[in-house]
């Protein structure tokens, strides 16, 4: 569904990316791993038009989008949850899920908003509550809210557990399940490399600017390398106590 | 009776203070996309010489002038718009003081049409081509008991109290339009309203673009009902008045815009029986109100206490009816 092939991006004449090349098929969750400053965001600003590669390609539905417009690519059937939870903090919940659907002009609208409010029931309860009075995970429900609000092929999402708590964290990654089992396509971006691998279907583990490892997720979740650099020996003794 | 009251004086404030209405509105809808822009004294100079010269050489009917005035305006701010737009915060608002002075020094230098800084007169007076109007019709302002002064600005006057309720009304709408949200959008936060899939670029060029247009529609009317212009009326302090009219009446409302033109120009009129002073105190009043009351002195939280007070007026009188009976 989304190639991406070769790409390299640069801020200024600092070079962040050095040939990416991903692939997401249809139906599937697929994660970008890795620590700070690897390139994630970068990749996946890259993806969605806010940055443009010098060099490279992304393909989407065998389409070349390279550095189309943000607005573009949304009609083309890409969202993009951008990080830190992008929310129009003087607009209410529900006006905040209309912008959602801003470019659609079918009349189904109301009625999509209906059901999404029924899948996220915190944002029911608080419709005419301004966005910036929400919680840190309201505030990160309603932007994947919004971004289904365009009923998108493909959904981008740039870490969406950051700076959340343990607990809603793991709301957020049954949100995304329930997301793939609805038929919409993932691309996540996430620090949190356990979760992201549970979820996910496959995986590419970054590092400064280069994909390092990648493959299937289950696969990736045993791989010694990725446990020992990314998952922590600890954090899966406490696993395993726990469970 | 009716002519003692209309004191020409009066009627001219009041043409002046409608004319600043329409600038505040002009910078209020380009700080509604959240950009601050203080380009507007230039576009207000084009719209006023545009106007001024069409009419003056060409003898073109004063409507059409007007008109090409906003449409000059609304072009070259278009122009000027795109690649400036690329700018944000106070980068934008020195780009735009920038073309401003460009816009200024032009007229003073291009002598051999704008006349330089002496500036140019004998622009044709909206008024007076009214009353001739009026009088070739058969009509004189003595059967209503006017003099011809009086009539002449009483005309002008409710011309442009007219073309102001059509504005308010317009933007009123536009504001709760797909457009509003989307300026709103742009104004709250640009990556978000980015990944909503709005283009940004087309919504920043649209309300800079509508900026410039009431911009030279303001100046055209400016220069009709003033019948004389000089470069110096579109210098940089223009700009910065124009803008503190939205500032200090509240740039989150139109009603902020109104009321500080509004205010604003009262207020030096207001205070000249005191000269030289009435300048200080307009400073002392913005910088008071820029430490106690920062986003103007009507926002949305002044137009809800209006609107709830307004709705009880009736369920109060009956609440006190119930008081007294305790």
């Amino acid at each position: 569904m989304l190639k991406v092939s070769g790409i390299e991006t640069y801020y200024g004449k600092i070079q962040a990316l050095k040939g990416i090349s991903l692939e997401v098929n249809e139906g599937q969750v697929v994660t970008l791993l890795g620590a700070n400053g690897a390139g994630k965001t970068t990749t996946m600003k890259t993806i969605s038009g806010l940055l443009k590669p010098k060099l490279g390609k992304v393909e989407f539905l065998g389409e070349d989008i390279t550095g189309l417009r943000p607005d573009q690519l949304l009609r083309k059937g890409i969202a993009l949850v951008p990080e830190g939870r992008a929310i129009l903090s003087s607009m209410s919940v529900y006006e905040n899920l209309e912008m959602g659907a801003y470019h659609r002009k079918d009349n189904e609208i109301k009625k999509d908003i209906e059901s999404v409010m029924a899948q996220f029931p915190i944002l029911e309860e608080r419709r005419e509550q301004l966005g910036g009075t929400l919680s840190g995970g309201q505030q990160q429900m309603l932007a994947i809210a919004r971004a289904l609000l365009s009923k998108p092929k493909l959904l981008l999402l740039d870490e969406p557990s950051m700076g959340l708590a343990p607990l809603i964290v793991a709301d957020i990654f049954k949100l995304i399940r329930e997301i793939k089992n609805n038929g919409t396509t993932v691309l996540l971006v996430e620090q949190n490399a356990k979760q992201a691998l549970k979820v996910a279907d496959y995986g590419y583990v970054m590092e400064t600017g280069k994909v390092i490892f990648n493959g299937e997720a289950k696969d990736l979740l045993e791989d010694p390398r990725i446990v020992e650099a990314y998952l922590g020996k600890r954090a899966s003794t406490v696993e395993s106590v726990r469970s | 009776m009716l002519g003692e009251i209309l004191n020409p004086y009066y009627l001219q404030v009041a043409a002046f203070i409608m004319i600043n209405i329409i600038l505040a509105i002009s910078i209020y809808i380009t700080l509604s996309s959240g950009q601050l822009s203080l380009g507007s004294a230039g576009f207000m100079g084009i719209g006023a010489y545009t106007s001024a010269l069409l009419t003056i050489h060409f003898e073109l009917p004063i409507i059409v002038g007007i008109l090409a005035g906003a449409v000059v305006a609304g072009i070259i701010g278009i122009l000027i718009g795109i690649p400036a737009l690329r700018l944000q915060g106070v980068y934008l608002a020195i780009a735009t003081l920038g073309f401003g002075e460009v816009v200024r020094i032009i007229f003073v230098n291009w002598e051999s049409v704008t006349r330089g800084s002496i500036g140019l007169s004998g622009i044709p007076h909206m008024g007076r081509e009214l009353l001739r109007f009026f009088k070739d019709i058969g009509f004189d302002p003595d059967m209503i008991g006017l003099k011809n002064n009086q009539f002449i600005y009483l005309l002008v006057l409710l011309i442009l109290v007219l073309i102001n309720i059509i504005l308010i009304w317009f933007f009123t709408r536009q504001n709760k339009s797909r457009i509003g949200r989307a300026f709103a959008a742009i104004k709250m936060d640009e990556k978000a309203a980015e990944a909503m899939g709005l283009n940004i670029t087309y919504y920043k060029v649209l309300s800079f673009a509508q900026g410039a247009v009431l911009a030279g529609f303001a100046g055209a009317l400016y220069a009709h009902v003033l019948a004389y212009i000089s470069p110096a009326d579109f210098a940089y302090h223009r700009a910065i008045e124009i803008l503190i009219f939205s500032v200090f009446g509240g740039s989150e409302v139109i009603l902020g815009a109104v009321f500080g033109a509004t205010f604003l120009t009262l207020l030096p009129e207001a205070l000249r029986f005191i000269s030289e002073y009435r300048y200080m105190i307009y400073g002392a009043i913005l910088v008071l109100m820029m430490a106690f009351r920062p986003q103007g002195i009507i926002d949305a939280s002044v137009l809800n206490w209006f609107k709830k007070n307004l709705k009880s007026k009736r369920g109060t009188n009956h609440g006190t009816r119930i008081n007294k009976n305790n």
